[in-house]
């Protein structure tokens, strides 16, 4: 053998050689890459927010990994829930804005058009809103203006 | 002898006749562009407060399920290097996995003072330590 590193054979399914202890619950990792990750953030920041804020409370008592591990399943569980129902009634809608993202350096600037139509779309089948806390009152949030001064920097 | 009728007048008068818009026009227009210039400025420089409050927001929102995965992988390679050294050391007795990465016998911060006392002769070492 020309390596010290163990034969990788492509006809067999891969297997992990170092898996996580059966006495860790099993859980599917999300598997979303960046941009629809970008795009669902703020209905996964609404939805789970309880979720979201437990487990940040416990790492905040303990960094150490093993502390947070049930909690970390939780707010995974919930998050891959969140896209699944997004994916589910708003599917068109969902992939038109993350596909826009995607082309425009993640700019949320860029994709006011399509983002406008998700969050009609996920507002009225799921209920969630975008909402920036911090944003001025009185005036309408950035994703909501209707004459932006930055928005594409090719028209 | 001057000519009948006299010379004719001499010509000192300035001619300038009045060309295109007036000094003032002119200001104001310059200055009202660039008024709107600097509104419009102002305008983008809130704009683009909110939109650095929008992607921070949007990362805040997604930092627990990242951090969430990479615990989960961080815990897993954990055990599997202490399932490991377990394995290497299974031979070696007395040995601790996940133990000390040096294994002192004696109080280290007393190291100088020993080294001392031996040289010197006094067990205290307090002659040369001070």
């Amino acid at each position: 053998m020309a390596s010290h590193r163990p034969a990788v054979l492509t006809d067999q399914p891969y297997t992990d050689p170092n898996p996580l202890p059966s006495s860790v619950p099993h859980v599917d990792e999300l598997g979303v890459t960046s941009a629809p990750l970008k795009s669902a953030s703020f209905f996964i920041g609404q939805h789970c927010k309880e979720v979201n804020e437990d487990f940040m409370l416990c790492k905040q008592e303990n960094r150490d990994p093993a502390h947070c591990l049930s909690e970390g399943r939780k707010v995974t569980r919930c998050a891959a829930d969140v896209i699944g129902k997004i994916k589910e009634s708003c599917l068109a809608e969902f992939d038109a804005h993350w596909q826009c993202l995607e082309k425009n350096n993640q700019y949320f600037q860029a994709c006011r058009k399509p983002e406008k139509a998700l969050n009609q779309c996920v507002f009225t089948k799921l209920n969630l809103t975008k909402k920036i806390p911090g944003s001025p009152e009185g005036h309408s949030q950035i994703h909501e203006k209707s004459s932006p001064i930055f928005t594409r920097v090719q028209k | 002898m001057p000519p009948p009728g006299g010379y004719e007048a001499i010509k000192y008068k300035r001619n300038l006749p009045v060309r295109g818009v007036g000094g003032a026009v002119v200001f104001s227009t310059v200055a009202a562009i660039c008024a709107f210039g600097f509104w419009r400025v102002g305008k983008g420089n809130v704009e683009k407060r909110e939109l650095k409050r929008e992607q921070a927001w949007s990362r805040i929102n997604l930092v627990p399920l990242l951090l969430a995965e990479q615990d989960r992988d961080a815990y897993r390679r954990q055990q599997a290097a202490l399932a490991r050294e377990k394995e290497i050391m299974k031979d070696y007795p007395g040995w601790e996995v996940n133990g000390a990465v040096i294994a002192f016998e004696r109080n280290p911060s007393n190291i100088w003072k020993e080294a001392f006392a031996d040289i010197s002769g006094d067990p205290t070492g307090r002659k040369e330590y001070i």
